[in-house]
């Protein structure tokens, strides 16, 4: 039908290691890894041939992917974009979250290989987006929160006193639903988390390459190249959404967080932004909310299903939508309910 | 129950309400225009009230009341815009300590709903205190002050100016969406850059509003005018006033504005020509519209080509 179909043998290998991955470790090995991904008693990834994958099941792969990150692959084996599956940029223990007493997640646990895409998925109201907005610490804002447990990033607690917020928010950073450009041009927009670290205000030419960089990697830059100085609100919805993201690579997150952000986009800027997503899990991680669970089949490498503010359970993606465990993820991937 | 009938009947009321709004500003509008115009000239706006016109009326022009009206605006939206701007941005991003917030809401209120008179009559009691004679001149070697220069007038009409801008500054900030505030935390700003680059830009229609309702109620005002500023209606500046080495001193001496010209000559006051009144009134009302286009286009923000 068009190249999202396209299968991929690459992505596939890399679906199969991390299958393995997660069959050959149960939850406590997986908390050890977080602590310790030297742990000598963590079982180590076994060489067995990939599984075989139906066309059905493959994840959308960029036709044109320049930099197509899965196309390299390590002398170990593994996918390059994901050296060792066990090595948790992100880890999620116990963390509970209420807003005026009421609790909304109940001692959530996540874990976020690096360089993959997490898929969040679940019914309204299970806390989806409060988890994400959790992880670069945007739910404090509510004066009514309260949070506890832990969301560790590269093995250091983000709640831990004496973190700095502003450096915090620069290594994860969001992109939110709908696509909320600042009212600038659009150089602006990507300069915005360039400009005012330096002690002194650095000069349009200074920035131009990085801009440019940016703007590509966001696959936007031919669109806009001549209209820099148009502004931002001026572009299309999808423009505008790959714009945001353009606008958070500019601050170099290790982490981004996406709240459905094809929820407001057509069809057409959806696969965009899909095979954006795609291109860029490998240099960084991504962590996404979505309604849709066909887009979460497509791009999600990890699954994990919420229900009332519970992890119901969680794993490679092909697993949690292809052969779930619990019968309530079983209901909610068959369309029974959500 | 809505009857068609009694809908329209509140259609009608509605139309009707509308209807004498706009005939009451157009008569008002057509008689300053009608009664005005005449007396403008080139002369009626660059000089002084003529010497010995007392008697004969209010001869001469109304230069000295321009500039004056001018002055108390410019030197109380000095004060005003920064400190009201200032407030807004706490009562809206910060609200911390909570009583401090509701205090200085009903401190704005108050400020908003009490006559200027009172807050001259009160202007007049702390600036007269002979330690503050620098800001008017002291009265022999009584140890007080005059208290009446256009520096204590500017500095009360500040006040009076205050409100609107926290008001319409307040709403404007409330009215940027929370999703660009939150997208640019995620970008790693901090609250006082995000208001800076975010917020504050955001809310500048909103902002400019409240500057121009500050500026109309500052022009219009009259009893800080008398009672700060002195009644020197028919007192022309001296020569050169506006010479950095003389401006301090004039600043600190009495004066006059087109509000208090107004009432001066008109059939009300001492002047009775009422001629000159109308004059000096269309004088007034073209500044307060001028002012009002010049700062609602310049706070119009054009992003980029196009």
């Amino acid at each position: 039908m068009d190249p999202m179909e396209t299968p991929s043998n690459d992505r596939a290998d890399e679906r199969a290691v991390r299958q393995e991955w997660r069959h050959s470790m149960d939850r406590t090995a997986d908390l050890k890894a977080a602590g310790d991904p030297t742990d000598p008693t963590v079982p180590a990834v076994a060489a067995e041939p990939p599984a075989p994958t139906t066309a059905a099941d493959v994840p959308a792969a960029p036709a044109a992917a320049p930099e197509a990150p899965a196309a390299a692959t390590s002398s170990s084996g593994h996918p390059a974009h994901v050296a060792d599956p066990r090595d948790l940029v992100l880890a999620i223990r116990g963390l509970r979250v209420s807003f005026s007493g009421n609790e909304i997640l109940h001692g959530v646990d996540i874990d976020a290989p690096r360089g993959g895409v997490v898929a969040l998925v679940g019914p309204s109201g299970c806390g989806k987006t409060t988890l994400l907005r959790s992880v670069n610490r945007l739910t404090e804002l509510a004066p009514t929160a309260s949070i506890t447990g832990e969301v560790q990033l590269d093995g250091s607690n983000i709640y831990d006193r004496g973190t700095d917020l502003n450096l915090l928010r620069r290594r994860v950073g969001m992109v939110f639903q709908q696509p909320n450009p600042f009212p600038m041009t659009i150089f602006d927009n990507v300069a915005f988390a360039m400009r005012e670290q330096a002690k002194t205000r650095p000069s349009r030419s200074s920035l131009m390459p990085a801009v440019q960089d940016v703007l590509q990697r966001a696959g936007l830059w031919d669109e806009v190249k001549d209209n820099l100085d148009r502004n931002a609100l001026s572009l299309s919805g999808g423009q505008q959404q790959r714009l945001c993201i353009a606008r958070t690579l500019a601050a170099n997150p290790e982490v981004i967080l996406m709240d459905e952000p094809c929820s407001a986009l057509d069809p057409r800027s959806t696969a965009r932004i899909e095979e954006l997503i795609v291109q860029l899990a490998g240099s960084l991680t991504i962590v996404i909310v979505t309604h849709n669970l066909a887009q979460a089949k497509r791009i999600g490498d990890y699954a994990a299903y919420l229900l009332n503010g519970d992890v119901i359970e969680q794993g490679l993606a092909q697993q949690v939508f292809e052969d779930p465990t619990e019968q309530s993820t079983r209901d909610f991937v068959s369309g029974m309910f959500g | 129950m809505p009857t068609r009938l009694s809908d329209r009947g509140g259609v009608a009321a509605a139309y009707a309400a509308g209807g004498v709004l706009v005939i009451a500003v157009t008569v008002i509008m057509a008689w300053l225009v009608w009664q005005g115009i005449s007396t403008i000239s080139w002369d009626f706006l660059t000089t002084g009230p003529a010497p010995g016109s007392l008697e004969q009326g209010v001869a001469g022009g109304i230069l000295p009341a321009l500039v004056g009206t001018l002055i108390v605006i410019v030197f109380g939206m000095l004060v005003a815009i920064p400190l009201g701007l200032g407030v807004a941005i706490f009562l809206t991003e910060y609200r911390q300590p909570n009583w401090l917030a509701k205090g200085t809401d009903t401190a704005i209120d108050l400020i908003f709903g009490v006559p200027s008179v009172v807050f001259a009559l009160f202007g007049l009691a702390i600036f007269s205190q002979g330690w503050l004679s620098w800001l008017s001149n002291p009265v022999g070697d009584a140890g007080m002050a005059t208290a009446q220069s256009f520096f204590c007038a500017s500095l009360m009409m500040a006040l009076i100016g205050l409100p609107p801008v926290v008001r319409s500054s307040q709403a404007a900030i409330l009215g940027v969406p929370n999703q660009q505030r939150e997208a640019s935390y995620s970008l790693g700003k901090g609250r006082l850059t995000t208001i800076r680059r975010i917020v504050v830009p955001g809310a500048r229609p909103g902002i400019a509003t409240g500057i121009v309702l500050g500026i109309g109620r500052i022009a219009g005002d009259t009893a800080i005018v008398w009672i700060l500023l002195g009644g020197a209606v028919l007192q022309s500046p001296p020569d050169g006033w506006y010479l950095p080495w003389n401006l301090v001193d004039f600043l600190r001496s009495e004066g006059s504005t087109l509000t208090t010209y107004i009432y001066f000559s008109s059939p009300a006051g001492e002047g009775n020509s009422p001629g000159p009144a109308y004059g000096a009134a269309f004088v007034l009302m073209v500044v307060i519209l001028f002012v009002n286009i010049a700062l609602i286009r310049l706070s119009r923000r054009k992003i980029g080509k196009r």
